[in-house]
């Protein structure tokens, strides 16, 4: 235990220093801002919180994945490549000490910068606006953090997984464009070749609900909606939504990915020579 | 049935324990609750565990590469407090030796123990007693020379006072917090050293220590190995400087194309080779008469004459007898000089054909 928690703290020390941590904070309060004043072609200044969250969806399922990812593709092929993985592993820590250290250093990192940039945000916001829905903005730090840890898992599985550092960036790339472009286009696309267009509007069949909660992207949506009403999107064929969608749900699924991901991860770095 | 005396790799009490030959025991230390195995000993490497003399031991490692033998069964062992050198050409199986007994690579088949405890099995009880110092020092960048030891430190458990200490007795107090990424070649090689010395540990392998030194950093380090092994460190160098190795190492095996082909200390193995000194003889005046007599000695392997000298290869045996030749025949000798074989020449000798 004392071993993952020094490398997870090393993790975050290591990105303190570079001002990541700096940076991200700083793009997360930003964008909440921007989002809130000027976000709504209808009223003038500050919008509440619920809005603004309607706002910033699109943008943190666009942000979120791709920044995890970055943070941890190279997390272990990186460090075998540098040469310092050999260091580490010739020390008194087993392999899944070290990718459980460094999954907790990157994903605190990720959460201290939501937190504090979207804290921040919305700390300001509810300075100017009345009506505060702090639960629900609350909830919506809380599934931000999720998704990206979702992503930081699947990071470190391509990091085990490709034998160089630039192969595992082109996966990473790739797996965002696949989670926010590809996969909803082929959902849709399916929806559409089966049924009949007018009716999927008003009423999707259920295996499109279904079949939505294998993209960790939808349920990160759908947890927030859930709590702060229908976003603003462009899936308005799943606002409504089937009663078997709720936190908990959303919740474990998403915590599955992770789990997953973690397995998988560990799986493939304990194969490893280096 | 055995009686078995350990140690407790964390809190150093003594776990008495008894078993068969080959038998597997869980351990439990009843003052820390340290968890661990012991496999006793079979009968054909009981004596030496039975002392507690071996500190690293390799029996019958292989380890493919894509269908290639990078190693291929190989066994030695590494006595408690001897300078072991580890020698071989480029791509022989050196490195992934080292890598298994470090368990950075998953091996094929073969028992690796440190201390007694298997790699595979008791991992990071193994790795408590190691240092290390890689062939391709790392660090992490951003992190400054202290916060880098202090990292190890905490993995190792140990103080991080140690750490300014080290980093004062390798010369980078002036570096002490710049950041590792603005280091030279040798002082990353140095703070390499220091970092494989950070709790003071009993075994210490070092990968090409030497590598990207200065000749005062070369002689810092050697220097830092011959005073851990005074401390009763066991030290396994592998080196490509074999002058270094011969100044040090007690012991040397040689490794070629996976396989192990010598292993004794270096007098050893000149004996094994039957590899001859080469007598120096400095004269006043060589005349055709004394090379003529000298070439008529009996039992000399070759003769080279240089100006007023002749190097003759022999037995030491035979050196008197061309010493009274060469008087006999006139020749008023100045100097004699005697070099014992090199370490390069039976390494060459070794590992012909490569």
């Amino acid at each position: 235990m004392n071993s993952i928690f020094t490398i997870s703290k090393k993790e975050l020390l290591d990105n303190v220093r570079n001002k990541w941590i700096i940076i991200l904070t700083i793009i997360f309060a930003s964008l909440t801002l921007v989002v809130s004043y000027f976000g709504s072609i209808f009223t003038d200044g500050w919008q509440d919180l619920g809005i603004t969250i309607q706002g910033m969806m699109s943008l943190v399922q666009l942000l979120i994945p791709i920044i995890a990812l970055m943070l941890g593709y190279s997390a272990i092929i990186g460090e075998i490549e540098k040469g310092s993985m050999s260091s580490l592993l010739s020390l008194p820590v087993t392999r899944l000490e070290i990718l459980l250290g460094k999954f907790i250093g990157l994903g605190s990192l990720l959460a201290i910068t939501i937190i504090i940039g979207f804290g921040l945000a919305g700390i300001v916001i509810g300075f100017n606006v009345s009506d505060v829905d702090y639960l629900g903005y609350i909830i919506f730090i809380f599934a931000t953090i999720m998704i990206g840890l979702v992503f930081l898992a699947l990071a470190l599985f391509l990091s085990t997984l490709f034998n160089k550092r630039s192969t595992a960036m082109g996966g990473a790339i790739f797996l965002w464009f696949f989670f926010n472009i590809i996969l909803p286009i082929v959902f849709v696309g399916i929806l559409a070749a089966s049924s009949d267009i007018i009716n999927i509007i008003n009423n999707a069949p259920d295996w499109y609900h279904i079949l939505n909660l294998f993209n960790p992207l939808q349920v990160y949506s759908f947890l927030v909606t859930l709590n702060v009403g229908a976003a603003l999107s462009f899936d308005t064929i799943s606002i409504a939504y089937p009663e078997y969608y709720s936190n908990i749900l959303m919740t474990i699924i998403l915590l599955s990915w992770i789990i997953c991901f973690m397995i998988l991860s560990y799986w493939r770095f304990n194969k490893r020579d280096i | 049935m055995i009686s078995k005396t350990i140690k407790c790799p964390k809190c150093k009490n003594i776990i008495k324990i008894k078993g068969n030959p080959g038998e597997k025991k869980l351990l439990l230390c009843s003052k820390c609750n340290q968890k661990g195995k012991y496999i006793f000993p079979s009968s054909d490497n009981r004596d030496d565990i039975e002392k507690g003399s071996i500190a690293i031991s390799v029996k019958n490692l292989i380890k493919n590469y894509n269908g290639t033998n990078a190693v291929n069964n190989i066994s030695f062992k590494v006595r408690k407090g001897e300078i072991f050198g580890f020698l071989g050409p480029n791509g022989a199986g050196k490195t992934t030796t080292i890598k298994s007994i470090l368990g950075l690579v998953n091996v094929d088949s073969g028992l690796i123990k440190i201390n007694d405890f298997d790699v595979v099995d008791s991992g990071k009880n193994a790795k408590n007693f190691i240092g290390y110092l890689p062939e391709r020092v790392a660090f992490y960048e951003n992190l400054s020379a202290f916060q880098n030891l202090c990292f190890i430190a905490e993995m190792k458990k140990t103080s991080k006072d140690e750490c300014k200490i080290l980093i004062k007795e390798f010369g980078l107090s002036n570096a002490i917090n710049k950041k590792v990424g603005a280091f030279s070649k040798g002082m990353v090689q140095r703070l390499g050293m220091a970092r494989a010395l950070i709790g003071n540990p009993p075994i210490l392998i070092l990968d090409e220590p030497s590598g990207g030194l200065d000749p005062r950093g070369v002689v810092l380090i050697r220097s830092k190995i011959r005073e851990m092994k005074k401390m009763g460190s066991t030290i396994l160098i592998s080196s490509h400087i074999l002058s270094e190795v011969q100044a040090i190492c007690d012991r040397v095996c040689i490794i070629n194309k996976g396989e192990i082909v010598a292993q004794d200390t270096v007098d050893g193995l000149r004996k094994t080779l039957n590899i001859k000194p080469k007598i120096t003889i400095e004269l006043e005046k060589l005349s055709e008469n004394i090379i003529k007599s000298v070439n008529e000695v009996k039992g000399i392997e070759k003769i080279e004459i240089r100006d007023n000298n002749i190097d003759v290869i022999c037995d030491s045996r035979i050196k008197a007898r061309v010493i009274i030749t060469i008087e006999k025949t006139g020749g008023k000798i100045i100097n004699i000089h005697t070099k014992d074989p090199s370490l390069e020449e039976v390494f060459m000798k070794f590992t012909e054909g490569d």
